[in-house]
């Protein structure tokens, strides 16, 4: 029996010491700020000897690494906090670029790229970069043409590069929809309208549920937009002049209830007549 | 060679290989929840996730039991009394790798059947952007399965010359990696973009390991699974040939050598 | 026809570091059909190496060796003989049962037959009731009777036997013993090594001793029991009654007796006093060393 008291004594002692660790460790690892989580990527040369026949899994992996990563944010600015440092944009650029060169068919890692890079991350050519690439391999895909088309118009002004786009996503799903989305919103005034169609239309399609919320978000944001420009198109055709702030809308009872951006910024009303908001929406960051 | 093989399989069996490759399995079951995270490719992740875990356990298999086979025979000193059996030590080592190369069919056969539940699962949660072609999933699961019995081929092939059980394994593991990327290097040192940074020496060099290492990237069709690629039937046609002739090769090697190997 | 005929048979290991061992020089040695042959030598006199290249293990460096006409190692030859390697393992995995059958068919033996044979081969070694269960689970002995089963189950003509009796207890050594001479009954030819001198006077018909590598002497067992005789001893009964016992040497035997008998006492009894084989074997071993040295 006197034998068994060394190794029944190491293992209590291990046990107890672990029981004290654990609840530190665990919230260590918890708070540990995000830009740390998303890691470092080796470069995907290397990525692609290591991974073996196993491309696909190592791309899908990197994908969901991003995914988990913007997750957090969204789930912390949710909770009203100021997320403490900006998302490392740059590194999630990184890490989806390196995830279609293991596997180009990856469509997360197009469709989520396309989404923080053009809204977050204001990377427009670099975006569409990303799409023509996949548009390579994923020959039968329409969502690619669709977003790129999209970015094209929306936030690049390049209507007949968007028209381009749009009549390949045409060609490829069969749905005169999107041909001839690009000629319907050409205009500057038919923007917000693009802008809440192209995002419902994807909401919709959306499953994971953090970037269903992400999409929620915004297309809440558009809406309380498209609400203060239908009431300015009100006061200009009742008043014969532009509003000049959406106090004034609301003082005058053309805007009920007070718009909120659901980004934490404000919505003005910039000298040309346009309604914008502060924070461009994109949750503030500290360091901005 | 065909009591060789039963009692190949019946030592596998035995081992409980077996309810190991059940308890790994078991990850199949969390395929589906985790391929729902992805946001538009679910059934495809789903697809992605359950070859490789095929792929995984089919490489543990190879690589343990190819590599361990012979050399626990000798090790364990079972080569004196069934050697002597009126069995030639060729049919002996055929029938030792046919019974490996039978295990690793029925296993992907089973996996195959579990990854073709759990795919069809994800699809009814999350329709695919493309219809699944179930044909090319099976070839995807068949080239998986013969690249793994051509690594099982050259596991023995090592083992015959070996003592100790770590050639083998590691010898294995290292034609698995490099097998996956001579394709690669090759393509490397013949760019034009090279011929100035590498030596025709060192060109050589690479070509001529590329010619003797395997090259088992063709064997890889989940690009062809995951996203209904039709692959090019010539291609699958000359895979299927490479992989015949150098199996026989390895295998002509390993009896060979195994035939000039001494019990002592 | 010759059941082993062995010419000039020689091996050289080449171990690490280019050390060489001779373990194996020109033993030439011929067994006929029906003999019961003992290998006899001291650990590591290469008794081993000759079985394992009579069995294909290890192939020879000079020399060669027929099994039945048929040349060793080849699988033709493996047919007439059952092996029972030094120490013996079996796939510890299958039960005794499973390995006779095994042993069986892959001397393609007929299904009906092996069960008979099976049968008997476990109830003769005291297996029947660990027939189903895995090797692994068996003594030491219990493996060596196994062994000895898988010998027996095909009925070959020849049986090479490494150290038959080793790992075994007092009981099975004479259940080995035996057997033996069962198989010499049937006029099979047995040839087994061992270093226990007691065995061989036991069942040999023959006996050859390997020292060093080297065949030493090759000899019939009954040849060197009379040889062996080195002097009586004698019992006399002298006219008082009183019996008293004398120690002659060999060639003193006759005129003793003689000489007792003149003086009118009595021979009540002559024992001869042998150097038996362990003397022999011993004296042997001893020159051996002697002259090497």
């Amino acid at each position: 029996m006197n034998s068994l008291r060394f190794p029944a004594g190491l293992t209590i002692a291990g046990l107890l010491i672990y029981l004290m660790l654990i609840g530190p460790f665990t919230s260590f690892m918890k708070n540990k700020p995000l830009v740390e989580k998303l890691g470092y990527m080796p470069s995907v040369n290397v990525l692609r000897s290591l991974s073996g026949d196993q491309k696909e899994l190592a791309g899908a992996s990197l994908v969901m690494k991003v995914l988990m990563y913007f997750g957090g944010i969204v789930g912390k600015a949710q909770e009203g906090r100021v997320i403490s440092e900006p998302p490392d944009l740059q590194g999630m650029s990184r890490l989806l670029h390196g995830a279609v060169k293991l596997d180009p068919y990856n469509i997360d890692a197009y469709y989520f790229a396309q989404s923080f890079l053009t809204w977050d991350a204001r990377q427009f050519k670099v975006a569409n970069a990303l799409l023509d690439y996949g548009m390579k391999y994923r020959t039968w895909d329409w969502y690619l043409p669709f977003f790129a088309g999209f970015n094209s118009a929306y936030f690049l002004k390049d209507y007949a590069k968007a028209s381009e786009y749009y009549k390949k996503a045409g060609e490829l799903s069969g749905q005169d929809l999107h041909r001839s989305l690009a000629g319907r919103y050409m205009q500057e005034a038919g923007q917000t309208e693009l802008a809440i169609a192209y995002l419902s239309a994807i909401e919709k399609g959306e499953n994971n549920p953090a970037m269903k919320k992400n999409y929620q978000i915004r297309l809440y944001a558009f809406r309380e937009l498209h609400r203060i420009e239908l009431a300015c198109d009100r006061f200009r055709n009742e008043q014969g002049i532009m509003p000049v702030s959406v106090a004034q809308l609301q003082q005058q009872g053309y805007l009920d209830p007070e718009p909120v951006d659901p980004y934490g910024g404000r919505f003005y009303i910039d000298s040309s007549g346009k309604v914008k908001t502060t924070s461009k929406f994109a949750f503030a960051t500290k360091n901005k | 060679m065909i009591t060789i093989i039963q009692i190949t399989l019946k030592g596998i069996f035995r081992d409980r290989v077996f309810q190991g490759i059940m308890a790994l399995a078991v990850l199949f079951l969390f395929i589906p929840s985790a391929a729902s995270l992805s946001m538009r490719q679910v059934t495809e992740l789903s697809i992605t996730l359950s070859l490789s875990l095929i792929s995984f356990i089919l490489l543990l298999l190879a690589v343990f039991l190819g590599s361990t086979s012979l050399w626990k025979d000798m090790e364990r000193r079972y080569t004196f009394s069934v050697l002597s059996l009126p069995v030639s030590r060729t049919s002996y080592l055929l029938g030792r790798f046919f019974g490996l190369a039978l295990f690793l069919l029925m296993t992907s056969a089973l996996l195959g059947t579990v990854a073709g539940l759990v795919i069809k699962v994800a699809s009814g949660i999350y329709p695919p952007g493309r219809p699944i072609v179930w044909s090319y999933l099976l070839l995807a699961v068949i080239f998986a399965t013969l690249k793994y019995i051509l690594l099982v081929a050259a596991a023995m092939l090592l083992s015959t010359v070996s003592t100790s059980f770590f050639l083998p394994v590691f010898g294995t593991i290292c034609t698995f990696l490099a097998s996956g990327i001579t394709q690669q290097v090759y393509e490397f040192v013949h760019s034009p973009a090279s011929a100035n940074t590498i030596s025709p020496f060192l060109k050589t060099v690479a070509t001529g390991v590329y010619y003797i290492l395997p090259n088992l990237s063709g064997f890889d069709l989940k690009v062809n699974a995951i996203y209904s690629i039709p692959p090019s039937g010539y291609g699958l046609g000359l895979t299927l040939f490479y992989f015949i002739s150098y199996t026989a090769m390895l295998l002509g090697g390993a009896a060979l050598l195994f035939a000039r190997r001494e019990m002592k | 026809m010759l059941a082993l005929d062995i010419q000039n048979l020689g091996k050289i290991f080449k171990g690490k570091k280019r050390q060489i061992v001779d373990a194996l020089q020109g033993v030439s040695l011929t067994v006929p059909e029906g003999e019961v042959f003992g290998f006899l030598g001291p650990n590591g006199a290469g008794k081993s190496t000759t079985i394992k290249c009579l069995m294909g293990l290890i192939r020879p460096t000079t020399g060669s060796a027929n099994i039945m006409g048929v040349a060793a190692g080849t699988e033709a030859s493996k047919r007439h003989v059952g092996y029972l390697p030094e120490n013996p393992a079996f796939y510890d995995y299958l039960s005794a049962e499973e390995y006779l059958s095994f042993v069986g068919r892959t001397f393609q033996m007929q299904e009906s037959l092996l069960q008979r044979r099976r049968e008997e081969a476990l109830k003769l070694l005291e297996l029947w009731d660990a027939r189903k269960r895995p090797i692994r689970g068996y003594s030491k002995g219990m493996v060596q009777r196994v062994g000895l089963a898988q010998v027996l189950i095909h009925d070959p003509s020849v049986y090479i036997l490494d150290e038959p009796m080793s790992g075994l207890d007092p009981i099975g050594r004479a259940l080995v013993k035996e057997i033996i001479l069962d198989l010499k009954k049937r006029g099979k030819c047995v040839f087994f090594s061992t270093h226990i001198t007691d065995d061989v006077e036991k069942v040999c018909d023959r006996v050859g001793i390997l020292l060093h590598g080297q065949l030493k002497l090759v000899e019939r067992v009954d040849t060197i029991m009379t040889q062996g005789i080195v002097g009586y001893q004698i019992r006399i009964r002298n006219s008082d009654g009183k019996s008293v016992d004398h120690q002659v040497t060999k060639d003193m035997l006759d005129g003793f007796i003689a000489g007792q008998v003149a003086s009118g006492n009595e021979v009540v009894l002559v024992e001869p006093r042998r150097k038996n084989l362990e003397d022999l074997f011993l004296a042997l071993v001893h020159n051996g060393a002697g002259s090497s040295s």
